[in-house]
Parts: structure tokens; sequence; C-alpha cells
């Protein structure tokens, strides 16, 4: 390897080299945090969703006529949709997938010490299992007769419940949670699981944490003044937006009520993720217009030292130099400053996580991304030399004998 | 030593073609001092590009020290180059990044030799030329004259069958030049072949063989039996 | 001599056009993401009622129990009780008007069904408000004193809201429900350019309020309270209870949730305010109240946007990317600055020996630099609103079109001043980058680079 040689030349181009390095150095800063950033924000971006999300309904609404009779007009409802063709099925609902609220925690034993396990409840009465088109792993889905109906903050809590399937290896492990009780909250009786389904997606809160199909369904109806009666309704094949409006049509024939929207599961996925989504994209945008500026910046340059360097590339070429030793030379130029840039850029990538650790007081930087993102830098640096440095080896030797 | 046949060189832009070369016939011994001349546009430069494997030429057989140099490929040329050829030129082409040493010793590198022998070569060849204590100084710091003795040092370190010297004298006064003339007859009477291409006359009398190129066709005045021989094809 | 070295520099910029495209392009993408990013940032930390921002001051006191973790940053205080905020308006303050501010979500149906019921996010107040913060009426005026006092079911629409219900047209005296209440229209607001909504602190520049009610209203007719409810530890399983039931409950309370601003037209006065709310507190104190070490606050409007701006910077991550961004579009100018100079070396050198001197060399080149600096951030004001444009349909995507590109504009565009301050720092930074290239090219020698080798 010719690195005494290279070294002695960059003396001579030593501004040059600089900025090369600089380059290199702060272009691997900005792709690793952003990068990383990225790869955190969307973890666990665009999971499965375990249900059919393009044909459920979700409508949200609320009755601000305190003189409603809550307990009919929820029965009422329910007929008017089951009437309107093209719907299959319908449950009243309070937390809904992809967009459910604060987790709730359930113990295995009673008292202060228990441990609390994050979950999601879901309330639905006997056709929620249908609605969401759940599969059956172990044991029954609930009756009708144990559902549970009242106003809210009366009724007792259900005497069985459903877990999912990661709920129950959670829980349970490898043992079947068939049979076995549950504290849906410390100071109430236990509920016994009666049957494990598939696992659904609940929402954001719970995904962020990586448990993002924990849930439990209640078999409850409750309802509040100014509260939500919320129903989800399964749809045939592709006839989701077309049934909005007769939906609507049927709610508002009580008076006295509020709909606050009205879309397919697929919509509340889509709100769900998107946040996170765009700003990744945002990022991933700049990485990539980062990356061709630097890389373009860089074979620019070395097309310049070449093209400084043609008399100089024939005249090796003249004392014996390969086409191959011509691109070498750059190669290992350019590596050897690149490798003094990703030094520094390691240096200024570990100072600046360091300060937002500071400052946020939670680290986001991955070393695996760091390690990825200098090694890619390297790489595209190579790419960006080689083509520059083909052409330099296109020099022909014959150029020493032309007086300059 | 130096064999060349019926080789021919056509410049070919969408126009026009232009023979640069015409069946070239040419045959120069191992330890011969031949001068070239010819006027401006006659082909020497092109002889020169052919001679020292810089360009190729389309017909004809071209034979280094016993080697047919026809269908190698850039590799092989290059490696040739490196080991039989040793370049001087009018304008030194010493490269300005690097010191003395490390200018001589770049095609010691390209040849493979270890450290150690590149070492040893490149403080002889200085010191041939006179100019060792200098080795760490650049190239700029040194006359004209100081530095076509570099080119001849780095020209000679790696013993090359033949020498090939473009006006090496044509960028120096004449003093300097007589210098350097002396250098290089110093090294012929060593053993290695020169060939040297220049304009002036006087400086070609003192070669033992004068080619003269005119219009791309070559003279052959063989300056030691005075008799003239004229090759035509 | 300035119109000869101009017209050089024009030349040597149109020679290498090729070079100077790309370089003008770096810097202009450079450019384009920084003031993208300032631009948001710009809108998001204006001042609000900039001329009034001095007058207007937000009344905090700590009424908390003595286990309660101290406050010394006011962004992190806490508001008022019902009950204080109250007294606070009542006593003989040095104030010329107070407000105060909570929120709430209220259902509006017109009485007839014809129009569809929507949610209204609501402030719920006193008739000082639009008089303290400038609103401006398209129909009607506020509710007067009165009605303050005796809960009189009237309401303020806004120009949104009155579209919605009303078509537009002139709605005073028409009546519409909240709820189940039946209310009176007594004004629609104007477009009311607020910039950030500051009045409750959210300083939301998208989502604006639709309706305005009075406290006394509020409070005859248990309108529910979408607010924070800050209690006392043994209040804290009521408040589910409190902020959709028991109103009077929650005003007996020790919850905070009111927001109580004044208006002090003489800055002198703050500190007498400051007094009347030391006293008050203490008053408080004799009856058993405000446990702990006196802890107020009265700031000035002023002084919380500037606190909230400090707090809420440097949160986004592109806002550290793009500077760091910008300098290695910086390094990619240069890089081509260089590669051009150098190839004009020994024209350089001819001049020289024609006998210019530095100092011309040096105004040809700084020109040649300002005029590809300007482009590049004529460039970047272009890539720039292009990028605001894109940033601002992602913020109506990422709200799932909650928010309309209308509500947004406003804080999505490129002003005079930030064009400004894009050329004003392309300029400036290419000129920094630029100089060691200059520096490199006035000092070559004369005639240096006229002999061959």
């Amino acid at each position: 390897m010719e690195i005494r040689p290279i070294l002695l030349s960059m003396k001579h181009n030593k501004f040059l080299s600089m900025v090369i390095s600089l380059q290199v150095m702060l272009t691997v800063t900005v792709l690793t945090l952003a990068v990383s950033i990225t790869n955190q924000t969307l973890s666990q971006w665009n999971m499965p969703s375990g249900l059919d999300h393009d044909n459920i309904v979700s409508v949200r609404t609320q009755f601000f006529d305190p003189s409603v009779n809550l307990e009919q007009a929820i029965i009422n409802d329910v007929n008017r949709i089951k009437k309107i063709p093209g719907v299959l099925d319908v449950t009243p609902n309070k937390e809904i997938p992809f967009d459910a609220g604060r987790p709730s925690r359930v113990y295995l034993d009673s008292g202060e010490e228990a441990q609390g396990y994050n979950t999601n409840f879901f309330d639905m009465d006997e056709n929620g299992p249908a609605v969401l088109g759940l599969t059956l792993i172990a044991g029954r889905f609930y009756q009708a007769n144990e559902v549970v109906r009242g106003q809210d903050n009366e009724v007792n809590s259900p005497s069985v419940v459903m877990i999912s399937e990661d709920m129950a290896t959670e829980l349970f492990g490898e043992k079947s949670a068939l049979g076995k009780t549950l504290y849906l909250s410390k100071d109430n009786n236990p509920a016994q699981i009666i049957g494990v389904y598939s696992n659904f997606m609940n929402g954001e809160r719970l995904n962020g944490r990586g448990k993002s199909y924990h849930s439990v369904l209640r078999p409850t109806v409750t309802w509040a003044h100014n509260a939500n009666p919320n129903y989800l309704i399964s749809v045939e094949k592709g006839a989701g937006p077309r049934l909005f409006d007769p939906i609507q049509e049927a709610l508002y024939k009580i008076p006295g009520r509020y709909i606050y929207g009205i879309e397919r599961l697929k919509r509340t996925q889509k709100r769900m993720y998107d946040g996170r989504g765009s700003q990744g994209a945002i990022l991933l945008v700049v990485s990539v217009v980062l990356v061709l500026i630097a890389s373009f910046g860089i074979a620019g340059l070395v097309s310049f030292l070449i093209t400084q360097r043609r008399k100089q590339i024939g005249i090796r070429r003249a004392l014996g130099g390969t086409k191959w030793s011509v691109v070498r030379y750059f190669i290992v130029e350019n590596s050897i400053l690149t490798l003094i840039g990703l030094a520094g850029g390691f240096g200024l990538t570990m100072t600046f996580a360091y300060i937002m650790a500071q400052n946020i007081g939670d680290s986001f930087l991955q070393f695996d991304v760091l390690i990825g993102c200098l090694c890619f830098v390297w790489l595209i640096n190579i790419c960006a030399v080689w083509l520059p440095a083909r052409r330099a080896a296109q020099v022909s030797p014959a150029i020493v004998t032309r007086s300059s | 030593m130096l064999k060349m046949q019926n080789i021919s060189k056509i410049f070919r832009t969408e126009l026009i073609e232009t023979h640069a070369l015409r069946d070239v016939n040419l045959h120069i011994k191992k330890g011969e001092f031949v001068s070239i001349t010819g006027p401006s546009g006659s082909g020497k430069t092109t002889f020169l590009n052919l001679a020292g494997l810089l360009e190729t030429f389309e017909e004809g057989d071209y034979f280094l020290d016993g080697v047919n140099v026809k269908g190698m490929n850039d590799n092989q040329i290059s490696a040739l180059r490196n080991e039989k050829i040793g370049f001087v030129f009018q304008s030194f082409n010493l490269i300005p990044d690097l010191p003395l040493f490390d200018n001589v010793d770049v095609p010691l590198r390209y040849r493979g030799f270890n450290r150690k022998e590149r070492k040893e070569r490149i403080e002889h060849a200085l010191e041939t030329v006179g100019l060792s204590a200098r080795m760490q100084h650049l190239p700029t710091q040194l006359s004209g004259g100081q530095q076509q003795r570099v080119a001849i040092a780095r020209a000679i370190a790696g013993e090359p069958a033949f020498l090939l010297a473009d006006e090496p004298t044509g960028n120096l006064d004449s003093m300097m030049a007589h210098s350097v003339m002396e250098l290089l007859e110093d090294i012929n009477k060593q053993g290695t072949t020169i060939i040297m291409v220049t304009h002036d006359d006087q400086l070609a009398k003192r070669a033992g063989r004068n080619i003269q190129i005119f219009d791309g066709q070559v003279s052959d005045i063989n300056l030691d039996s005075s008799d003239v021989l004229v090759k035509r094809a | 001599m300035f119109a000869y070295n101009f017209q050089l520099a024009l030349r040597s910029i149109r020679q290498r056009k090729y070079l100077t495209i790309l370089m003008v392009m770096a810097i202009g993408i450079g450019i384009g993401l920084l003031i993208t990013v300032q631009t948001m940032a710009y809108h998001n930390q204006k001042m609000p009622l900039a001329h009034k921002a001095n007058d207007i001051y937000f009344i905090q006191a700590d009424n908390r129990e003595l286990g309660a973790d101290p406050i010394v940053r006011q962004p992190f205080m806490i508001y008022l009780t019902h009950r204080d905020a109250t007294n606070l308006m009542q006593g003989q303050s040095p104030a010329t008007a107070h407000t105060t501010v909570w929120k709430s979500d209220i259902i509006l149906n017109s009485l007839s069904q014809e129009v569809r019921p929507f949610r209204s996010a609501t402030t719920v107040t006193n008739s000082s408000f639009f008089s303290m913060f400038d609103v401006p009426f398209l129909y009607g005026a506020p509710w007067d004193a009165q009605s303050d006092i005796d809960g009189a079911p009237v309401i303020v629409l806004t120009k949104e809201s009155n579209e919605l219900l009303f078509g537009g047209e002139n709605s005073v005296g028409k009546q519409l429900r909240i709820n189940e209440h039946a209310v009176t229209v007594v004004g629609v607001l104007d477009t009311w350019d607020i910039k950030r909504r500051f009045y409750d602190e959210s300083y939301s520049t998208s989502r604006h309020d639709t309706a305005f009610i009075s406290d006394s209203f509020a409070i005859k007719n248990n309108i529910m309270r979408n607010e924070r409810l800050d209690c006392l530890p043994e209040n804290r399983d009521k408040r589910g209870f409190w902020r959709t039931n028991d109103i009077q409950g929650l005003i007996n309370s020790e919850c905070n949730f009111v927001r109580l601003w004044a208006q002090i037209d003489d800055e002198s006065r703050a500190e007498d305010y400051e007094t009347y709310l030391v006293n008050y507190v203490n008053s408080q104190k004799e009856l058993g109240r405000f446990p702990r070490e006196m802890n107020n606050f009265v700031t000035s409007l002023h002084t919380m946007v500037t606190l909230a701006n400090e707090l809420r910077s440097g949160n986004d991550p592109l806002s550290f990317i793009a500077p760091l961004f910008f300098i290695v579009c910086l390094l990619n100018a240069i890089g081509i600055l260089l590669a051009k100079f150098m190839r004009k070396t020994s024209e350089v050198s001819l001049r020289r020996a024609l006998g210019a001197n530095k100092a011309m060399l040096m105004n040809q080149y700084l020109l040649e630099i300002i005029v590809i600096g300007v482009m590049g951030g004529i460039v970047g004001c272009a890539l720039a609103y292009l990028g605001l444009q894109g940033m601002m349909r992602v913020m109506v995507y990422q709200s799932d079109y909650s928010v309309t590109i209308d509500n947004l504009r406003h804080a999505f565009s490129l002003d005079l001043w930030m064009i400004s301050k894009a050329v004003v720092i392309s300029v400036i930074s290419t000129v920094i980058v630029g100089l060691y290239p200059i520096w490199r090219i006035v000092n070559i020698a004369p005639a240096s680079q006229l002999k061959s080798q």
C-alpha cells in the first residue's frame, strides 16, 4: 500500500482534504441521529391488526339531552342498525381497537401487593367477538345471559371474561388460562377466564410499550349521560363507506344525540400511526437528500483533485503504474480521509447523543444504527470516488511527452 | 534490444486520417546511444510514445528485449514499461507533492521491491546524480538542472534496459545541459542503452547513432561508420 | 472600479455555469431546509397580542397541601380555584380589568334540528375577556355585565360556528341550544388573528374555539369542565364526578382549574398587584387555607410566552438536524468554489502581473461570492416555500384531516422577514466559507503561473 505518498500529497491539499473529512464527519452524524430517531419513531409501526379493519365500521355518538332513556336507546340503535342491508353484526362498545385509551391493570391476586399487568378492557355484548371476527383459541365465547348491563358506575364487574392470546401468554405462560381467575381491579371480585381469542391491536399507548395485543374482553354494556354509546359494526365486504349515511340516519332517529364520527377501523388504524409515520418519512427524506448531496459533493471534489493531478497520473502510468494502481490510489486516499471523518463523526454523534440525553432524559442512540451508518457512509464514499477514479485511470500515459 | 518491424500509427478523426508514422523499421542494439532528430510535427513524439509503450500502434511488430509487445494488455504493458524503460523528460515530470526520495521511489514501488531494496536503490541512484544530500527536499526547492538529475535518478533506479530521453536538456541553460549530457554519457558507458530525442544538432552528434524522422518516415544515420543508409519501405 | 469588478464577477459566474449552478443548489438546499424549520419555529414563537403583551398579567397562587412538590417555574404552575379567582376579581385590586378562562366541550344544536348537532370547543369566561383581548366582532357585541352576574342564557359564536349554524348571516337575537339549554346569540366574532391561542395556555396555532359562554351561565347549568383539575389528594377520586356532574362541589373544593388574567395598564402597578395578592393569600391563611410558603406568580403575557417558547424549542429533531445539514451543504459549496478558483490561478497571476493589486482581486471575488450567496438565498426561499407547503400538508395528514389548510396557512407562510433572513444567512455564510479560497487566490505571486513549470 502506498500510504506514505498519499499522506505526503494530502499535506499539499490540506484544505480540500479537511473539507472532505468534515463533510463525512457531519454527514455521518446527521445520518446517525436521523436514522436513530426514525428507527425509534417507527418501532412497532404498522403491526398486523388481527382484524378485518376494512370491513368494520366504528361510530362514536353522545347524547346531550338528559331526558333520553339510554338503556332503551341502545336497544333501539342496535335494532335499527341491524336492519340496514349490508350490515352483518353490531355491538355497543367503549374502547375502540387502534384507539384504546389509558391502559388498565389486571391482577392475578387480590391485596395491596399484587402485581399489575397492563392491558386494555374492551366492553362489548355477545356479538362483539363476531363483529371483530375473533378466532377462538381455547374455551368458549360468552353468552347473552352473561353480559352485564347497566348505568355506568352502578353495575357490577362481569363474572366471566375472555383474554387475548398474548395476554394469556404473559399471565400464564405455557399453562392453560381457562378456568383461572383474574382481578379486574384491586377491590373487586375476580372474574373467571372462559376463553382465549386471537390477538388484535389495542392502541398506541400499549403498542408503544410493546404490548400491542394485550386485551381483555368484558361482557359489559354500560351507559352514562354525556358518555358515549359507541358501536362497532361489521359490514359486507367493501360496503363500509356506502353505509355511513344509512347508519347515521338510523342513529339520528333518536333526537338529542350528537355523532362524533363514523369511520372504518382502517382509518382509525391510519390515525394511530400517521403522526409517527410522517415524522419518520420527513427525517428519512432529509437523510436521503443529505446522503445524495454529500456523495455528489465528494465525487465532485475527487474529480477536481483528479483534474488537478492529470499530469501526475500520467507520470505514474508512464513509470509503470497499472490502471488499477491509479484507481486504488484514489480509493485509499479517500478512505483515509473518510476514516478521519468517520472517527470525528463518531465523536460528534456521541457528544450530541449525550447532550440530548441530558435534555430529554432518554437515550435514543442505537449502536447498531451508528455502526450501520458509519459503514454505509464509507460505502457511499467508495462509490462516490469510484467513478472519477475510473476516469482517472483512463488518463493516457502519453500525456507526459506533451510539454505543458 | 529494440526492434520495430513495419510499424504504423494512424490518428483517425471522423474526417481525416493522419499517418503519424508509416512502416517504420528499426533495430537498436544493446549499449547504443541513439539520437533522434527531426523538425516539429515530423512524428518524433509519436515515435517516442510508441517506443516508450505510452501509446499503442495499429500495424507491425515491436520487440522489446526479445518480447513482442503486440497484443499485450494494459497491465502487461505497464509492467514492461516499469521494468525495461527509464524515462527522462524535457519538463522533468517530477511529482510536486513528493520529496526527492519518494519521487525516485514511485517506479520502484510499482516494481514490487521490498523496503530495504528500494532504499538502497534510491540512495544509490541519487548518489550517482550527486543529490544524495537533498533526499527530503521537494522538487520546487531545486534548480532545473537538479530536477533533471532527479528525473534521471528515478529513470535509472530500476536498472532499466534502456533510457528514453525526450529533449532532456530542452529546458536547461547550456552549463546545466552540458552536465546532464555528461551524466547520460556516463550511464551509457556503464551499459544502459539510451534513446534521446533532441532538436539540437550538436547534442545529436555526441550520440553514436542518429535517426532522423521526417514526415513520419525514418532515416538512419550511423555516425560511427559515417555511411548513410536510407531505408525506404 | 466597482462596475468593472462586478462585470468580471458576473462573467466568472457565467463562465463555469455548471459549477455555479451546483454551488447555488448546494447552498439553496441547505438554506431551504433551514428556513423551512425556522419559519415554522418563528410562527410558533410569535408574540400574540403583541401591543398589549406587557399590560396583561396572569395570576397564580399556590394553595396546595404541604407535602406537594414545590413549583419554581411559572410554566409548571397550577391555576386558581374558582373561589380565589372570584375573590381576587371582586377585591380592591390595582388592575383595571379581570377575566377568567376555563374550557368546556358543548354540543351546539339548533332548535329546529335542521342542522346536525356538532361539538364545540368552548371558552367559559366573562364579558371583560372581549375588551381585554381586543376581540373583533362581526355582528353584535359581548354579553353585558349584568349577564355575568345573573347567568343569562347568551352565547357568542365565531365566524366558523355561525357559518355552520346560520349560514353566515347576522344571527344576533336568534336562538340555539347548548346541549339541552336554549340560548340567544348576542354576538359573532370576526376573523380573530390571534396567531396562537394564548389565553388558555395551549398556544395552538391551528385549532380555534367555536363558542364563548359566560361563567355564571356555565355554573347555573352545570356545563362540563374540559379541564385538568388539580385537587388536594383526598379529593382526587371525586374529580370525575366534579368534572361532569357536581359543579357546585367543584367550586367549593380546593381544586384549581380557573385561569385568571388581569389588565394592569401601568407596569409599575404590577408590583402593587403582587402586594395585593400577598395580602389576599395572607387573609386566606387566617382561614386555614394556603398551608404552604407563599408562592405567587404575577406574570406578564410577554414573559409567559417567552418562557413557553423556551420550554418548547429544541424538541423537534429537525431543529438541530437542519443547521448541521446546512453546514454539509456549505462545505459542498466551498469545495466547488475552491475547485473553481484553482482553475483560475494562471489568470489571476497574469492579472497580478498586469498591475491588479490584492484589494482589487479581493473585491472581484468577494462580489462573485456575494452574488452566489444571494442566488443561493433566493433558491433557498423557493425551496423553503415548497418545504413549508409540504410540511403543511403533512400536518393536515397527521391531524387526520381534522384541521384544514386554511387553518394552517398562516403558520406556514414565508414573510418578508424570513425571506430577508434567508438571503442574509446565505450571503454571510457563503462569504465566511469563501474567505479561505479568496485568500488563497489573491496570494498567488504575480506571474508565478506563467512560465511553464
